[in-house]
């Protein structure tokens, strides 16, 4: 009903040149045939309106139909360019892949999919590397928590959300189906075949199924630099096969109520590429095996009285295989396995008091259980207890939000002792003010944890007891500029923010073989600021120009010891500055689309030096140029496009020792049925 | 990720197996050269991390009074590797042990320019004696070099993830700690005939041995880290020193010593120093066979991570290295015969040896 009533009002304002343009940039699964009697194309909004996430935090998102702006081939490509995002990189098609927010740390990042958290509770940190874009509608990242208050605990419980939406099937009757079928391939022998279904099965019922393998042998050539000269080498054995299933059933109540209920199996078998090391061959031989399957389902129901309730489960079974066939023991290789379990219960109620007023309660349950093949191995059981309290309040141009987690988590081992249960009470507090329609100012604090891992407690010798979580304090200021503008330059969104982290008892590893090697001793405090620029012009002649330009200023510092040489030293693999360029031009069908990273020196240690090359991890720059045609082929859209990444063919690191690839391509083709 | 627990994995035993200055009392006599009396300069071997390829070798000049930061890459302008791990000057030449770049580097002593090249499975310590230079390995192996044609002419198995060794009356002991093979850890030392250049016998020491040296009255010690508390079917041992009598091959003592995550050790003199878990610094009479003092430093200065040792005869300093966090520059430390600090210099990271090299 919405989207024909804005349909109608867009038309009126249109001219019939702008509404072609308007369907060339839309994405083919949104294009459906309408059921008026003027059988006129019914169309989704997305409009050269400046789109901004709605929220009181920072917050930043891309959407589907421009992951080819980015060359973007899985969800760590599609979120580089952000603004406060490093990405550590360890390269190659296997290669692990972790984000890192404002200097806080990989383990501060929370990977939500569909509002439910993928959890890793051995790592804790998630490997992007391993989602890919194929069932991805939208990705956002929220600096605190997202604005939405009726949602599970998670939501609440981390420094930083990383929000995964996945595609959900909008069919009618006429049209009860939608097949897209593609295929990529490229350079490291990539050979990626998918395949999606959306079935409409009635008004209420609808399924969707994602299918995905990826095979590539991974191998590409690098230099490394023996001091003297560059010496040239191929990654070997670092070859990928990878297979996703996914499959999803939503149901729709005709009282607005809400069912869904997904199942995902991924598998991999991969090659690690392993740390280059100077004058001994290539590393190869270690290889990781990943079987994951998790299930989770949703149930909304809203009630005209104002009252909403959401209540979530999920369950994730996680098995990692690794081997090493170099490892110099006297068995001559280290074979390990690893199991995790995680059973998820969430229930949520939100009700609306006034029309400015809304308050929600949450509640999650989480049951974390782990075993190896590790000696002596504990085998933990982790429960954690999640209770928050959160309330969004609205006075005129003012929004205020606030939210008081109660965070209850116990742990148990089979054998020995094992750190003691922990209630932690965290706040955070939001408010945005709209000082006019162009321009509102944001600020926020937030105060909360990370867990310590089941790796940092019990893969070591010794689990130390003593170990607490690490808590994050983030203060933020910024403001949104968003106007669309008459004229040729339809619209500039800007944003802004300076932000102030301090992180303190952060687990550090440190050779200390009576206590457990995992130690509360570091302490860190950032300052940064994120920048945003987007905006649209017309450029005569139905041709489109787009920019999107994202600078990150981080100046995060080592602040453990203030009697060390290492005090406010710049924490690794945090750069200074991050620049990333997005420029394209877009006509009918075609688009062609230009990114450009840059990012500051960094340093691998914790050492700040610069006086010797190998103190440091060089500057560099990252260029990427794709070309995409969206066309039909027998009244079927299809669409082809070329990418290729790191144009220039730079030799550049990321992670010290862990060369990155030169010039690759990858092309793409996708039909839609 | 696997990567990360992996490489902590091996950094945490590589770490196990410190290297400790195993300076004797006198000067070391070689074919090639003789000794002098004036020291010139000290060599600091800095491990750098593993697998980050940042090995350096620091070079403070006494007379110059300069500091260069890696003599081996001003020397050879390329970079030593990953993780060196042992450092000795015997004669005239410099024998750099790097770990995970599998080689032996044999260098000209007062330039550290490169002379040979040898390729060893995962070498970890050295050890000399007359015209050979003796390579500890991972693969459970000794190979023994000869000093005049730089090859290696022999290779002598020994006990599981062999560490450090040290030479007393006419044998090579060799510490076996086991340690890659956790939990089955070794508890032996290998003792190797000079003559006969093969292991005639394996003497029981406590769990994970790591450090040895020996002093002038033909005793072996040994520190043993222990088996981190021991599980289900492992008894938990705990860290100690021991004390062989080279003469006759026996234990003379097993103490359990509470000592901390690094464990180098020197003999010099009567005494033998070693860090205990508390950052003190223990002098053990070496005559009277019994604890001299609990702390050697007299003044208040706290060693973090006390991880080298060594001692300068012509001016009687003690030196120390400390590795502070593990992951940014250490500091040497100078210290009196007294124990009062005198002096300090910057090095790399991770400063596990340390070499005077005679004028």
């Amino acid at each position: 009903m919405k989207i024909a009533a804005i349909t109608k009002i867009f038309y009126a304002k249109l001219l019939p040149r702008k509404l072609a343009l308007v369907l060339a940039v839309l994405p083919f699964h949104a294009l459906a045939q309408s059921d008026t009697t003027r059988k006129l194309k019914e169309v989704v909004i997305s409009s050269s309106r400046a789109e901004l996430l709605k929220s009181i935090t920072s917050a930043q998102q891309i959407k589907a139909e421009q992951f080819i702006r980015y060359s973007a081939f899985n969800v760590a490509d599609a979120i580089r360019g952000f603004s406060g995002v490093s990405i550590k990189d360890y390269g190659g098609v296997g290669g692990l892949k972790t984000v890192s927010v404002r200097g806080l740390g990989a383990n501060h990042t929370a990977v939500l999919l569909d509002g439910i958290q993928i959890n890793d509770a051995e790592n804790g940190q998630i490997d992007l590397s391993k989602f890919n874009l194929s069932n991805v509608q939208e990705i956002a990242l929220y600096n605190g928590q997202p604005s939405a208050i009726g949602q599970p605990a998670r939501s609440f419980a981390s420094a930083t959300i990383l929000s995964i939406r996945t595609i959900k099937p909008n069919l009618t009757s006429i049209k009860p189906y939608l097949i897209t079928a593609g295929v990529k391939a490229g350079s490291f022998g990539l050979v990626n075949p998918y395949l999606q279904w959306q079935q409409r099965l009635n008004d209420q019922w609808s399924f969707i199924i994602n299918g995905y393998t990826e095979n590539a042998n991974g191998k590409y050539g690098y230099t490394i630099n023996d001091g003297s000269k560059d010496v040239r080498q191929d990654r070997v054995a670092a070859g990928v096969k990878i297979q996703q299933i996914d499959g999803a059933v939503y149901w729709a109540g005709r009282d607005s109520s809400k069912f869904n209920f997904r199942v995902n199996y991924y598998h991999a078998d991969r090659g690690l590429p392993g740390a280059v090391v100077l004058y001994v061959p290539p590393p190869e031989g270690q290889k990781i095996w990943n079987n994951d399957l998790f299930m989770q389902s949703g149930y909304q129901k809203s009630w005209k009285s104002g009252l909403r309730l959401s209540v979530n489960a999920k369950y994730a079974n996680n098995y990692l295989h690794y081997f090493d066939p170099q490892f110099k023991n006297s068995a001559g290789f280290l074979d390990q396995h690893f199991r995790q379990q995680e059973f998820y219960q969430s229930a949520s109620l939100s009700y609306i008091i006034t029309k400015h007023w809304e308050i929600a309660y949450a509640a999650d349950l989480v049951i974390n259980t782990m075993s190896a093949n590790l000696n002596a191995f504990k085998y933990p059981t982790r429960s954690t207890l999640l209770n928050v309290l959160a309330t969004n309040f609205k006075a005129g141009k003012l929004t205020l939000q606030g939210s008081l987690l109660n965070s209850n988590i116990k742990e148990s081992v089979t054998t020995g002792t094992t750190i003691p249960r922990r209630n932690v009470l965290s706040p955070t507090l939001m408010a945005s003010y709209k000082i006019s329609d162009p321009l509102t100012v944001r600020a926020f604090y937030k105060n909360i944890f990370r867990a310590p891992t089941f790796n940092e407690l019990y893969y070591n010798f010794i689990t130390n007891t003593k170990l607490r979580p690490e808590f994050a304090d983030q203060f933020d200021v910024g403001f949104t500029y968003n106007k669309n503008l008459p004229g040729a330059l339809e619209y500039i969104s800007l944003t802004a923010d300076v932000y102030y982290n301090k992180v303190k008892d952060k687990i550090i590893y440190t050779p200390n073989v009576y206590a457990g090697s995992a130690l509360n001793i570091a302490k860190t405090e950032g300052v940064g600021a994120d920048i945003g620029i987007r905006s649209e012009r017309r450029l005569g002649n139905l041709y489109k120009g787009l920019l999107a330009v994202n600078y990150s200023y981080q100046r995060a510092m080592n602040v453990t010891d203030p009697t060390a040489s290492t005090y406010k030293n710049q924490l690794p693999y945090t750069p200074q500055h991050l620049i990333n360029l997005n420029v394209g031009v877009n006509r009918k069908g075609w688009g062609l689309y230009y990114n450009q990273l840059l990012s500051s020196l960094r340093f691998y240690n914790n050492n700040n030096k610069t006086t010797l090359p190998d103190d440091y991890l060089a500057a560099y720059g990252l260029a990427d140029l794709s070309l995409v045609y969206k066309g039909s082929f027998k009244l079927l859209p299809v669409m082809i496009s070329t990418e290729i990444n790191n144009l220039y063919d730079k030799n550049y690191v990321v992670v010290r020792s862990y060369p990155m690839p030169g010039r690759s391509f990858r092309i793409s083709l996708q039909i839609t049925i | 990720m696997k990567q990360f627990k992996l490489k902590y994995l091996l950094v945490t035993l590589s770490f196990v197996s410190i290297l400790a200055a195993c300076s004797k009392n006198d000067p070391a006599p070689g074919p090639d050269g003789g000794s002098s009396n004036q020291t010139a300069g000290v060599y600091i071997l800095n491990q750098g991390n593993f697998n980050q390829n940042n090995s350096t070798l620091s070079y403070y000049d006494y007379s110059a009074k300069t500091l260069t930061a890696d003599r081996y890459l001003t020397a050879n302008s390329t970079k030593l590797g990953d993780t060196g791990n042992d450092l000795g000057i015997y004669g005239t030449k410099m024998y750099i042990v790097v770990n995970n770049s599998n080689l032996v580097n044999i260098t000209r002593a007062s330039t550290a320019k490169l002379t040979k090249q040898l390729t060893i499975s995962q070498p970890r310590y050295l050890a000399f004696y007359r015209n050979y230079a003796f390579v500890s390995s991972y693969n459970g192996t000794v190979s023994v070099i000869d000093t005049t044609s730089l090859t290696i002419t022999k290779t002598i198995t020994v006990g599981r993830s062999p560490e450090q060794m040290t030479v007393a009356n006419g044998k090579l002991y060799v510490a076996n700690s086991g340690g890659l093979d956790y939990p089955d850890l070794d508890k032996t030392l290998s003792v190797i005939d000079l003559t006969t250049l093969t292991e005639i016998k394996k003497i029981t020491v406590t769990t994970n041995p790591i450090t040895i040296t020996s002093d002038r009255y033909n005793n072996v010690y040994v520190l043993s880290v222990g088996n981190y508390g021991g599980d289900a079917t492992h008894p938990a041992v705990s860290a100690g020193l021991t004390v062989v009598n080279a003469l006759t091959d026996e234990v003379r003592s097993q103490t359990n010593v509470n000592l901390g995550y690094n464990i180098p050790i020197m003999a010099q003199g009567d005494f033998v120093y070693y860090p205990t878990a508390d950052n003190k610094i223990a002098m053990y009479n070496a005559r009277t066979q019994s604890l001299e003092r609990a702390n050697f430093i007299v003044d208040g200065t706290v060693i973090t991570s006390p991880y080298a040792f060594a001692f300068d005869t012509t001016t009687g300093q003690l030196f120390i290295a400390d590795a502070k966090d593990y992951s940014s520059d250490g500091t040497l430390y100078a210290f009196s015969a007294t124990g009062q600090k005198l002096s300090s210099i910057i090095t790399g990271i991770n400063p596990g040896r340390i070499a005077l090299l005679n004028k």
